[in-house]
């Protein structure tokens, strides 16, 4: 156990109703990129909010350089050299890259902030972190994955020995990965210690040395990080999953969504297609491509300029959200917290959102029947929730999406449109997702489903659609396309011109 | 687009209320210097005044009755409303010196916070009346105003005889801190202790309003149902507590106010409140223009000039509604 | 910080869980009781009848405020357009010579109208809510100014009576106030607008993406706000039996701090009818109680606020600990 520059040793944590950690250890070797892999729901974010200072365990204790520490603040956790980068920055977005980087200690010359001298050690951390950017851009201007290496700058400027980053990897793009990769290996080699929590399990032989599984709030295994793929997941959800994408192909019938001719000038053009009963539809392309845009432009969440939308034989009036729920449209939107779910509210009022205006007599709205149409719901889809009351921040992510998922489901929606429908959402929940898509289609409703993850396009879509800058660039049969099928399509119009 | 779509909506919007407002400063002050022909010294002295608020009918009187000196001595008076605003206020004499008046009367928002307008009007030797309120930290031409103290005791003698010499009064406060307020209680504070009979049980603030003063009383009665008197340091406080006190008001408590209010003073004739004492607002605002004519006209005047306060009782009351 | 919190939340019981969630309940118990130690007039029926009567104009406001606070609003001309729609009753009833009960309707509709312009500004011209009802509380208190030329208008008898007292125990303005926290908590609870604004608090977009026509509900709660607030206003105005345009002016930031102590969020999504009540209620104790202690005018404002400081601030604590 020498080398360990922090152990953790039985760590418990209980919330209301949840036992988060129940005995949780994990060793951290200088120098090294430690993997920490689980489920939502496992305990990963419950572990580095107490290695960070922001909970405090109710058992186990943390050793660091063999002495027991305690960490109750996140001014503690500075102090020992633990720097955490959340998927949420901690940045100003107001404030200059500069700023950012001296946040809370700016330098100081005669009373005054410095900032000359703040300008020169915010270019010395950047050049660190392989960053070309003026260090008095606001922040805000940067793109996500500048904004990332600010962050990871910020820890070095507090000369940290640990850097714990909560899926780093989430919201960048392929080669912005590759930059992030490059930089974590630098530091590596420098002497710090790296806890690396990712759900992409391809990443984990390229970047770590070492991972640490946790199952239900206990670390179950600790292996290196060239354990096949197959032994993670098994180890990650307790039993192997046979078919990760266990799509079963229906018929198609009627069209129940169709788009003609769909434009808004300046972010899509001419967008046609169509989804029939019992099929679903996937949509590739690489971020910025326009899918978002067309889903909620479809919904009626966004006007367009031009085009038609039918739902089952009815035209769509352009941006009137009620009219396509009304006419069977349903909109699982990419962005979960902030546009999917009233976070402070329980289950069952998410899940009765939708239906709230029919459950509707004279004014009055029918709670009871509400609420059992939230239980059966809730049931179906297997939420793991303490009851209908627990407020839906205190959910998982992946039970989230379910919430999200599922007050269409009240709502008796026909035509789905999953936007990113899996994203942070761990492997058991994202199958039961899988299932649910194949019982909808089975029983003769539509699924359009957006996705950056071209492993799920291609495993539970019968058809699917590739955008590139706002136009849909090409059409494929899901069966026998592969990933370099679809993403040769989504580059290839690159080359050509923007949406006027 | 949208800034010039901004400036025209402004510019509707103001050109609108001038045109409301035409009808009352600057057609008054017209009025004023046409009518004001036969009489001495007054002509076409341009005269601005600041009036702390409009939103009291106290406050009216008194502004009705420097217009009608004004219009009297051919004077022509500017009146500007500082809404209960300091800084406003301070504002407006500002903008009355770079009009050229001859001379400006301040009726101040808060004592203190007039002294740089003052200072301001000072340095262009522009004479200037405080009126009903005094200005501290700077020099005035003088300052007419209401004996508050005076009239704090003769509250005191008037709730004193009406309750026969002894008993349990309480005293219902305007705004903490202001003058108005310590002055009457200053004055009747004195003025009690002439009658070692009479307890003062309680002191409570109900901010100068009607609606305070119900509640207040009630509160108040809860905890000294035995009541015999209560002194009010201003009318709507008076009539607060007399809803609160229902029949017994003017029975076994005597009521007495402050200010002379039209309200105040129907309560007065009707016997629910005993007495009020009586603020001249009209002969203050015409006293405050006389200054302010001789001192444009460079005579010398008395630094000081206090406005008698009245009593209003049942038997005089007639003759204060008719004014 | 951390560590005794966390232990506190392992070892709740359920009596701890509904005392954290009845924080404000508690609180109320707590000052009543010691303000039954502390006065022996305090717990007296009539007191505490007294009590409500003085807490029902703020209650009535606070219920309106609750709809608006619930969606992440904020109403800061309550105060004014219940002095508004006071004034438009009494005008209605007696210069303008209406029957009581149209001119009644008239009050009413005011307020919902005056609600109503502050949703069009609100959810149509994209005004931030503390904005548009800013201007609201100008505009409202102008015009009651205005159409009563600035002194208070007697009310209709008929209307005056909600201020009396049925028999000896049986205050209108109790019942009233009961009424509309009844008709609020209904509203909350049971009904599409009330779930709605739940919705809308909690997260505008994800309401919206629901099916949920955000700007037409917006229109519902500010049109509801105004509504109370009229029916605030005819009541304070039926305690003193006459509309004064200066009457309720502040009282917004008491029906806040009501909705907040009750245990609302500013920043929306959360708060309940009885909460609010309990807020008001609390307000309406305390400032009855310094009456009744004889506490010193500058004392008191120092104790309200620190009781509101402090009432939120357990509030925020619990739920940092549960969250």
């Amino acid at each position: 156990m020498t080398g360990d520059i922090l152990r953790a040793e039985g760590l418990r944590k209980q919330f209301p109703g949840v036992l988060a950690l129940d005995g949780v250890d994990l060793s951290l070797r200088a120098g090294e990129v430690h993997v920490l892999l689980g489920e939502n729901g496992a305990g990963k974010s419950t572990l580095i909010k107490i290695l960070s200072g922001a909970y405090h365990p109710d058992g186990g204790r943390v050793v660091m350089d063999g002495r027991p520490v305690r960490i109750r603040s996140a001014g503690d956790a500075r102090a020992l050299g633990i720097a955490t980068i959340y998927q949420e920055f901690n940045l100003v977005p107001q404030l200059t890259v500069a700023e950012n980087l001296a946040l809370g200690r700016p330098p100081r010359r005669f009373g005054l902030v410095d900032r000359a001298r703040m300008e020169r050690d915010a270019a010395g951390l950047l050049a660190r972190v392989d960053v070309r950017v003026d260090p008095r851009t606001p922040v805000g201007r940067l793109g996500i994955a500048r904004m990332q290496m600010v962050e990871i700058a910020k820890a070095l400027a507090l000369e940290a020995r640990i850097l714990i980053m909560d899926e780093p990897t989430a919201v960048l793009t392929t080669g912005e990965v590759e930059k992030l990769f490059a930089i974590v290996r630098q530091l590596r080699d420098e002497g710090v210690s790296i806890v690396f929590i990712t759900h992409h399990l391809e990443e984990i032989p390229q970047i770590g040395d070492r991972v640490t599984v946790l199952r239900d709030g206990r670390s179950v295994a600790e292996v290196p990080a060239s354990t096949p793929h197959d032994e993670l997941v098994r180890l990650m959800v307790g039993r192997p999953i046979d078919q990760q994408y266990p799509r079963q192909r229906a018929r198609p019938g009627e069209p129940l969504l169709r788009v003609t001719g769909l434009t808004r000038r300046g972010v899509f053009a001419d967008v046609s297609f169509e989804v029939r009963a019992g099929e679903v539809v996937g949509v590739a392309g690489l971020v910025g491509a326009g899918r978002t845009e067309v889903a909620r432009a479809v919904f009626g969440a966004d006007h367009y300029d031009a085009g038609e939308v039918t739902v089952n034989g009815r035209r769509l009036p352009p941006g009137d959200v009620h009219a396509a729920m009304e006419a069977g449209l349903g909109l699982v939107p990419e962005d979960r917290k902030g546009q999917g779910l009233v976070l402070g509210a329980a289950v069952a009022e998410n899940l009765g959102l939708v239906t709230l205006r029919d459950a509707t007599r004279a004014g009055f709205v029918d709670r009871r029947g509400q609420r059992s149409a939230a239980a059966k719901v809730a049931d179906q889809l297997g939420i793991r929730m303490a009851g209908l009351d627990q407020e839906v921040r205190t959910l998982s992510g992946g039970n989230q999406q379910k919430v999200v998922i599922g007050k269409w489901l009240v709502a008796g929606a026909r035509v789905l449109i999953l936007d990113e429908p899996t994203r942070g959402v761990d492997v058991g929940a994202r199958v039961e997702i899988y299932q649910l898509v194949n019982e909808l289609t089975a029983a003769g409703d539509a699924v359009l489903m957006i996705s950056s993850d071209l492993p799920e396009v291609l495993g539970m879509s019968d058809r699917i659609l590739v955008m590139a800058r706002g136009r849909l660039v090409g059409e494929l049969p899901a069966a026998g396309a592969t990933q370099d099928d679809v993403m040769a399509m989504a580059v290839a119009e690159v080359e050509g011109g923007r949406v006027q | 687009m949208r800034i010039s779509a901004t400036v025209l909506a402004t510019a509707a919007l103001v050109a609108g209320l001038a045109g409301c407002g035409s009808s009352g400063s600057a057609g008054s002050a017209a009025s004023a210097g046409s009518a004001g022909g036969g009489s001495a010294g007054g002509a076409g002295v341009k005269i601005g005044m600041s009036v702390s608020t409009l939103n009291n009918p106290y406050f009216v009187q008194f502004r009705d009755g420097a217009q009608a000196a004004a219009a009297r001595l051919g004077a022509a008076l500017t009146v500007t409303d500082a809404q209960n605003d300091a800084s406003q206020q301070v504002n407006q004499v500002q903008n009355f010196t770079s009009q050229n008046m001859k001379a400006i009367i301040i009726n101040p928002v808060d004592s203190d916070a007039a002294a740089p307008a003052v200072k301001a009007a000072d340095r262009v030797s522009i004479p200037v009346i405080a009126a009903d309120r005094g200005v501290n930290g700077a020099e005035v031409a003088q300052t007419v105003a209401s004996d508050n103290v005076a009239g704090g005791r003769y509250a005191a003698q008037e709730l004193a005889k009406a309750v026969g010499g002894s008993g349990k009064v309480v005293v219902l406060q305007g705004v903490p801190g202001t003058s108005a307020s310590r002055d009457r209680g200053q004055g009747f504070t004195e003025g009690i202790k002439a009658y070692p009979g009479i307890q003062v049980v309680a002191q409570q603030p109900a901010d100068f309003d009607r609606t305070k003063g119900l509640d207040v009383m009630t509160n108040l009665l809860q905890s000294h149902p035995d009541l015999n008197g209560v002194f009010a340091e201003n009318d709507e406080m008076a009539l607060g507590a007399v809803k609160a006190l229902g029949a017994k008001a003017g029975q076994q408590v005597k009521v007495v106010g402050f200010d002379g209010t039209p309200e105040g003073l129907k309560a007065v004739a009707a016997g629910t409140m005993t007495a009020t004492i009586a603020q001249q607002p009209k002969l203050l605002g015409q006293r405050a223009v006389e200054a302010a004519v001789k001192a444009a006209n460079g005579e010398t005047i008395a630094k000081t000039v206090a406005v008698p306060v009245k009593v209003a009782t049942k038997a005089n009351v007639a003759q204060f509604q008719t004014s | 910080m951390a560590v005794s919190s966390n232990v506190l939340v392992q070892r709740r019981s359920p009596a701890a869980v509904w005392l954290a969630e009845n924080g404000a309940l508690v609180a109320l118990v707590v000052l009543v009781v010691g303000l039954s130690v502390l006065s022996s007039d305090f717990l007296s029926v009539t007191n505490l009848l007294n009590v409500g009567v003085q807490a029902a104009v703020t209650a009535i406001l606070a219920f309106g405020s609750t709809f608006v606070i619930v969606t992440g609003g904020i109403d800061l001309s309550v105060g004014s357009v219940a002095a508004l729609s006071a004034i438009a009753l009494a005008w209605g009833a007696t210069p303008a010579g209406w029957p009581w009960p149209v001119a009644t309707v008239a009050g009413l509709a005011v307020g919902v109208a005056c609600g109503l312009v502050n949703a069009v500004l609100i959810a149509y011209g994209k005004l931030p809510p503390f904005i548009a009802t800013l201007a609201m509380l100008g505009v409202a208190r102008g015009l009651a100014l205005v159409i009563s030329q600035g002194s208070p208008i007697e009310l209709p008898a008929q209307v005056a009576h909600l201020g009396d007292t049925i028999g000896r125990y049986l205050p209108v303005p109790v019942i009233v106030m009961v009424v509309m926290g009844v008709v609020a908590a209904v509203i909350l609870n049971r009904t599409y607008a009330g779930r709605a604004m739940y919705a809308i608090g909690g997260n505008e977009e994800a309401a919206r993406l629901s099916g949920i026509k955000v700007d037409r509900q917006k229109l519902i709660t500010y049109a509801l706000s105004g509504g109370f607030a009229a029916v605030a206003g005819i009541v304070l105005a039926s305690r003193l039996a006459s509309a004064q345009p200066q009457a309720a002016t502040g009282y917004e930031l008491d029906a806040i701090a009501a909705v907040v102590i009750g245990g609302a969020s500013l920043s929306g999504g959360k708060g309940r009818a009885l909460g609010t009540f309990v807020g008001a209620l609390i307000l309406a104790v305390l400032r009855n109680g310094l009456n009744l202690l004889s506490v010193s005018a500058f004392w008191q404002q120092v104790v309200i606020g620190v009781v509101i400081a402090l009432a939120v601030l357990v509030d925020t604590l619990r739920r940092r600990e549960t969250s």
